[in-house]
């Protein structure tokens, strides 16, 4: 006989179970919802459903809640899953894990049972070598449970996003506010796309602004994607809405293993490995002086046209961007002659440092696109330090393991051809196009360090520095660097796609092993 | 009103527009010989040229206003 009252107990007790996980779904009630509608924000839940692949979300912790750290009641309906939505799931059938701060919880605030569960995701992203995504939406540490010294225990949350940097991916998508300390979560990710007019992050919120220095500001002002996205560059993209922010999210993890020990996965394509492009000429100006766009030849050479570009809007003169050849998830590093002539000064090195650093922590190929008039000389840059920035960009370039492509597409000078992966560097495969000037400089500098006394002793000054000018710009051929066999070869501009897929193909093999350090003493 | 700078330091070479001409977002204004390249100046809104306050051959610092579209 069944017990009948013993399943009519557990009948109640699910009842219960319900009604509780009920209350977690509700978030911060139908009021707080609202207004987080009304801001333009979609609600933690909301966006975990568009992070996700449908159905795949799996939470931990829904039934966590605030407790009272003064002795007072505890009341669970008012901090429901204490804030944070966390969990797993699927993105593009592969897995990875989410902690999605809710602003309709007491403000997406950091509490201490919010930050258990959320340690319990980095601690598993760790150990089971899978992704991580923030969802960021957050007043910050909940100061209700951190003001006073038991302080001295806290920090550990980015110590492990530390550990984590180059095992796994880290995506921090800024969708609210993300003041104080925890401005460091982004700062520590490997991908920061921001929400225009709701997003903000700033080591200090404005009203600890306004205490501390007394500045008047507004966390929108001061850390805003117009900021961080176009001046600070701690922001990768601005998009327009809480959708595109998460698609973005989705879209950079598309191009990346799901930790450093696996290959970039690949993926279709219908286009044409040995597509040739017959307009590169009308977009390259043979004139070296004369400037183009280069994100326009990247787009031809790509599969399908598309281009995933990392802070596109930030240190314009040089492109960093994901794209795919034949199917391959590839980084690219491309001079970009519309800014600045192309010029490298100490934002784009830093801007292309990193991405070098990036892809090489995760097997990402690398190709790098040159024009490259060299980096900005001059009184202003050595002020901002220069040196050290371009050491930067030398110092990733050199340890950087992955496949390695370098096309030469019109200058190559001085430093700027070595950090965009000259010879020098190691390259599986230096091409050159008919037009390429691969120099120490250009010809008008080069005479007047190397010839001044001549040109002053000349009856004829101007004239005698034109005729040297001429001599030596016949010195600059990329038929004599091919004749040395310093380049691999001259190709067909046309041909780009093609030589670039056969070399990244070629050393697709490629293990390299380093001599043994504990770390190399990394330039800041 | 917008002012237009200079993005690096440079030697202005052309000038391209005039003042009182409309201008399209984009569309160049000013050539700075830099780096041993042609740099485009280009407006960021679409309006009038107001000003024009840099002179051909004039070494441009960087930062610095080259003109003001309204």
């Amino acid at each position: 006989m069944p017990d009948e009252s013993a399943s009519a107990g557990l009948e109640q007790l699910t009842d219960d179970l319900h009604a509780r996980r009920a209350k977690a779904l509700a978030m911060g009630g139908e009021e707080r919802v609202t207004q987080q509608h009304d801001k333009k924000k979609l609600t933690a839940r909301e966006r975990v459903s568009l992070l996700f692949d449908a159905g795949t979300f799996v939470e931990l912790g829904m039934l966590a809640h605030q407790h009272s750290m003064t002795g007072g009641p505890t009341e669970p309906d008012r901090t429901p899953a204490d804030g944070v939505v966390t969990g797993e799931g699927l993105i593009d059938g592969r897995r990875v894990y989410c902690a999605a701060y809710d602003f309709t919880v007491m403000a997406g605030s950091m509490g201490m049972v919010g930050e258990q569960k959320v340690a319990r995701l980095r601690k598993r992203a760790l150990l089971n070598r899978l992704p991580m995504v923030w969802l960021l939406d957050s007043a910050g540490a909940r100061i209700q449970e951190a003001a006073g010294s038991t302080f001295a225990g806290s920090g550990a949350l980015f110590y492990e996003q530390v550990q984590m940097s180059g095992v796994v991916p880290q995506v921090a998508a800024m969708l609210g506010p993300c003041a104080a300390g925890t401005a460091y979560i982004p700062g520590l990710a490997d991908y920061v796309p921001m929400v225009k007019e709701t997003s903000s992050m700033a080591l200090g919120g404005a009203r600890l602004v306004k205490a501390a220095t007394g500045e008047e500001t507004s966390d929108h002002a001061m850390g805003g994607s117009q900021i961080h996205c176009y001046i600070s560059g701690v922001g990768d993209l601005e998009v327009d809405d809480d959708a595109a922010c998460i698609a973005a999210a989705r879209e950079f993890l598309s191009f990346l293993p799901s930790n450093n020990r696996e290959m970039a996965p690949r993926r279709d394509t219908q286009d044409l490995r040995d597509r040739r492009i017959d307009d590169l000429g009308k977009l390259v100006p043979v004139n070296p002086r004369a400037a183009y766009d280069m994100r326009k030849v990247l787009k031809r050479l790509a599969d399908d046209g598309h281009v995933f570009e990392i802070k596109p809007a930030w240190a314009r003169n040089i492109v960093t961007a994901f794209v795919r050849f034949d199917g391959q998830s590839t980084g690219v590093v491309a001079s970009q002659p519309m800014i600045k002539g192309g010029a490298l000064d100490i934002d784009a090195a830093d801007k292309a440092a990193r991405f070098i650093t990036l892809c090489d922590a995760f097997n990402v190929p690398l190709v790098f696109l040159q024009d490259v008039p060299g980096f900005i000389v001059g009184t202003e840059v050595e002020k901002q330090g220069i040196i050290r920035h371009g050491a930067k960009m030398l110092y990733a370039v050199s340890e950087a393991t992955v496949p390695k492509v370098t096309v030469v597409l019109r200058k190559a000078y001085g430093a700027g051809y070595y950090v965009m992966c000259g010879r020098g560097y190691e390259p599986d495969a230096l091409v050159a196009w008919p037009s390429a000037e691969i120099s120490v400089m250009g010809p008008e500098g080069a005479v007047d360090i190397i010839f001044p006394k001549q040109i002053a002793a000349a009856d004829d000054p101007s004239a005698a520095r034109k005729e040297y000018i001429e001599a030596v710009r016949k010195t600059i051929d990329p038929y004599i660097a091919a004749s040395w066999a310093f380049v691999d070869d001259i190709i067909d501009p046309a041909d780009t796609r093609r030589v670039i897929i056969d070399a990244l193909e070629g050393a697709a093999t490629k293990r390299q092993r380093r001599v043994w350090r504990k770390h190399g003493v990394r330039p800041v | 009103m917008t002012e237009v700078k200079a993005e690096l330091v440079g030697n202005l070479w052309k000038i391209v527009v005039e003042v009182g001409q409309a201008v399209e977002e984009d569309d160049t204004l000013m050539i700075l010989e830099s780096m041993k390249m042609e740099i485009p100046i280009t407006t960021p809104i679409s309006g009038t040229v107001k000003e024009i306050l840099v002179k051909e051959g004039e070494v441009v610092q960087e930062g610095r206003t080259v003109a003001i579209v309204e």
